[in-house]
């Protein structure tokens, strides 16, 4: 009864002092908000927030040297941007030359230009010959030009194909005495291409360098959105309840400070249930955090966190592992002028490691996918991820009981430490 | 445990890393009396009383509390006692209400019991008009007030008052030593720390006077002063020229062996140079600047003894600027027994 006494005393200061209702609900909407806003508006959830088209300027240099309906590399490239799987993201203006496709990204007319060499048809035809596509983004921008260098790389590795096959065509040509003259090995490497484009640019099983997914519907939980606003919020969800967590354990340290903690002692009150009201305390403020937030990005972003008893599920194990976390760090510090830069220091190192600033990142390596793991927000993250991507309760059981184990390993060495200190 | 004894401390001993904070104290309370730990900064008197409130584990000894062994019956010994810390440990983003609401409750208190205990404090307190506004705008003397008014709320056996006049205006001083001696009138027994001779010489009964972990000297006011027997503390500033401090020096040496005189201090005096200013000090050999320096001095018969102190001043070119002559109290005990200035 008198921890829980501690719990609402503690749940009422926090809910009363407005630095903690800035980050507990504040900074994570409106951080979010500015990088949906920053990332022009790309997200996966919400009728009303459609995809921002990036316009691609590119200026055809190789059509000139192609003759007689022959390969045209150039135009293949063309085609491809131009392809309806792409319509929704891409706007392709072709432009005469590389001036003008240049003049079009300075004005700011256009996101990227791609200016393709003349001679890359004869690239796929011509042993030993060599040209490269070039890209010039508008220097503001991060997320559109990767997209299109990943279209274009994802096209050139194709291309890598069509001129294999002229290659081996003319060589088995050769090998057989019949010369193989430029009209045959434009013919096999037209072939290729056409073999390439029927099979969707990849080969069957790879996966695509560019996955768009159409806007989650309700009642197809498997088909949840799990685009960037709502990494980028799971992100922020994560990285401020850890940061609560961590703020709420700080009332431990104030009150030492302040010396409501050691007049506690003097009462008969046993030091178990002080320790268990603040933790109480945190798990209250923390429900209380998470739900507000994931209805609040709801309405907001319009972000489908997922099903709802893997939601709830993901919930938990978040709130057991940040008061657990906050719990395990506030007992290393000693007073309240550290508390700032400790907090800042850990939880800013283990968000990185976790994952959690480098959501709607393209092209992170496997490896870091893993390292992530080594902290609760790498966990936590992953759970986030499932629950987006419509996991069941079953489909987020290992991250919940990795949370729910950290968790609890981080309350149980954070309490024995705090016991020690008061012993 | 013998149950005669509001508070019994045996032989009790805290050590922090090499530093003893308390050596071997014992002491006896009886219940309904007020006894002051009395005693200059650091000397051990706040590690007592948190050993007694189960704050601090002690190294060795024990003490009983209503019977209850601080050792083994903490939750008993807590129940019994009302702690006012030195510092306010309140919750000021609380009311006063609140805040007492919450302590009630972490001593036990519920329902009806806890309302009624809770207006009957802010009477005592004086804060039943401010109840609900929050604490971070009350004043320093209100905040202490309700400090005390925590402590009162389960009407415990005991009351331990850490040093509560400390930094705050002499009204308010006022009030807390009246409310003290008011709490002790209704049966409280009262353990009083302060470093302040007339609060302990004022409201208590026993005094105990702590320096350097031990306890030196326990009594009544009475029993203490009879140590320093008849002996009257005389307070005087001396003037000499400027930087010549064999003048000082030697002058002590010689007011040593005056038959009357028993003990001369320098202690808690500093030497403060100024313009010189009165016909005393405007001789030739004084110059434009004076040194000024504080003595104290424990003698016979202040009446007999100051011509010759006069008198050997000017002897050795010095000039006493001013006298200052106590009857006997606390603070001449302290030094008599230390050597040393009781605010030193």
């Amino acid at each position: 009864m008198k921890a829980l006494d501690i719990a609402m005393r503690d749940l009422l200061h926090t809910l009363r002092t407005p630095f903690t209702l800035i980050m507990m609900f504040g900074a994570p909407l409106l951080i979010a908000g500015l990088l949906f806003f920053a990332f022009g508006s790309m997200t996966g959830g919400g009728e009303d927030l459609d995809l921002q088209t990036i316009q691609v300027t590119v200026a055809n240099l190789d059509r000139a040297e192609v003759q007689g309906g022959g390969f045209a590399a150039g135009e293949l490239l063309i085609e491809f941007l131009r392809s309806d799987d792409l319509s929704d993201l891409l706007a392709v203006e072709i432009v005469d030359d590389e001036a003008t496709a240049r003049a079009n990204v300075a004005g700011q007319r256009a996101h990227v230009a791609v200016i393709i060499p003349g001679g890359l048809s004869a690239v796929a035809t011509t042993p030993g010959q060599e040209a490269t596509v070039v890209l010039y983004p508008d220097p503001t921008l991060t997320i559109a030009p990767g997209i299109v260098q990943d279209l274009v790389s994802q096209f050139i590795d194709g291309f890598a194909g069509a001129k294999i096959t002229a290659e081996i065509t003319g060589q088995q040509f050769e090998a057989r005495g019949v010369p193989a003259g430029p009209a045959l090995l434009q013919g096999a490497a037209t072939q290729y291409a056409g073999w390439l484009e029927t099979t969707g640019h990849h080969q069957e099983g790879a996966d695509p360098l560019v996955d768009l997914r159409p806007p989650a519907t309700e009642g197809e939980p498997a088909e949840q959105d799990a685009g960037i606003i709502a990494g980028i919020m799971g992100g922020m969800i994560v990285f401020f309840t850890f940061f609560v967590g961590a703020m709420g354990a700080e009332s431990i340290v104030r009150e030492e400070e302040e010396g409501t903690l050691p007049r506690l002692f003097t009462t008969p009150t046993p030091r178990t249930s002080i320790l268990a009201g603040k933790f109480t305390a945190i798990l209250l403020a923390l429900v209380v955090q998470i739900a507000v937030l994931l209805v609040a990005s709801s309405l907001i972003f319009g972000i489908t966190w997922g099903r709802r008893p893997t939601v709830l599920l993901v919930s938990v194990a978040l709130t057991v592992a940040a008061a657990g976390f906050g719990i395990f760090v506030m007992s290393f510090v000693q007073s309240t002028r550290q508390t700032g830069p400790v907090l800042g220091s850990v939880l800013t190192l283990t968000g990185m490691l976790g994952g959690l600033f480098t959501q709607g990142i393209p092209n992170i390596p496997e490896l870091f996918n893993v390292v992530n793991l080594v902290v609760p927000q790498g966990w936590a993250m992953r759970a986030w991820d499932l629950s987006l991507a419509g996991a069941g309760p079953a489909g987020v059981l290992l991250p919940v009981a990795a949370l729910l184990g950290m968790g609890l390993l981080f309350f149980a060495v954070g309490a024995l430490l705090f016991r020690r200190r008061f012993a | 445990m013998n149950d005669d004894y509001a508070i019994r401390v045996r032989n009790l001993y805290k050590t922090f890393d090499e530093v003893q904070a308390v050596r071997d104290v014992s002491l006896d309370v009886r219940p309904g009396e007020i006894f002051s730990l009395l005693g200059p900064n650091g000397a051990g008197k706040s590690t007592t009383i948190s050993m007694l409130a189960c704050l601090l584990e002690p190294t060795a000894g024990d003490a009983y509390v209503m019977g209850h062994s601080i050792l083994h019956e903490q939750m008993a010994v807590k129940s019994s006692i009302g702690v006012v810390p030195q510092e306010i440990a309140l919750y000021e983003d609380l009311s006063a209400r609140e805040n007492l609401s919450f302590w009630g409750k972490m001593y036990g208190l519920r329902g009806e019991r806890l309302r009624q205990r809770i207006d009957e404090v802010l009477e005592i307190i004086g804060l039943a008009q401010r109840q609900k506004g929050p604490v971070a705008n009350f004043s320093g003397g209100m905040k202490r007030r309700l400090n005390i008014g925590v402590a009162l709320l389960h009407r415990p056996d005991v009351l331990i008052l850490d040093e509560p006049t400390v930094g705050i205006d002499p009204q308010s001083r006022r009030n807390i030593l009246d409310s003290v001696q008011e709490f002790n009138r209704q049966g409280m027994t009262v353990l009083y720390t302060t470093h302040y001779m007339e609060e302990a010489q004022e409201i208590s009964d026993h005094i105990a006077i702590m320096d350097q972990g031990e306890i030196i000297a326990y009594g009544t006011h009475d029993e203490l002063v009879q140590i320093v027997g008849e002996l009257d503390r005389i307070d005087l500033t001396l003037s000499t020229p400027p930087g010549q401090e064999e003048i000082r020096a030697a002058l002590i040496q010689t007011w040593r062996q005056l038959d009357r005189v028993h003990q001369v201090s320098t202690a808690g005096h500093e030497t403060i140079t100024t313009e010189a200013g009165s016909p005393a000090e405007q001789s030739p050999d004084f110059e434009a600047a004076v040194d000024h320096s504080g003595l104290t001095l424990l003698v016979g018969d202040s009446n007999l003894v100051l011509p010759d102190l006069f008198e050997t001043a000017v002897a050795v070119g010095a000039r006493i600027t001013s006298v200052d002559i106590q009857e006997p109290n606390l603070e001449a005990v302290f030094l008599h027994l230390t050597g040393r200035a009781l605010r030193d």
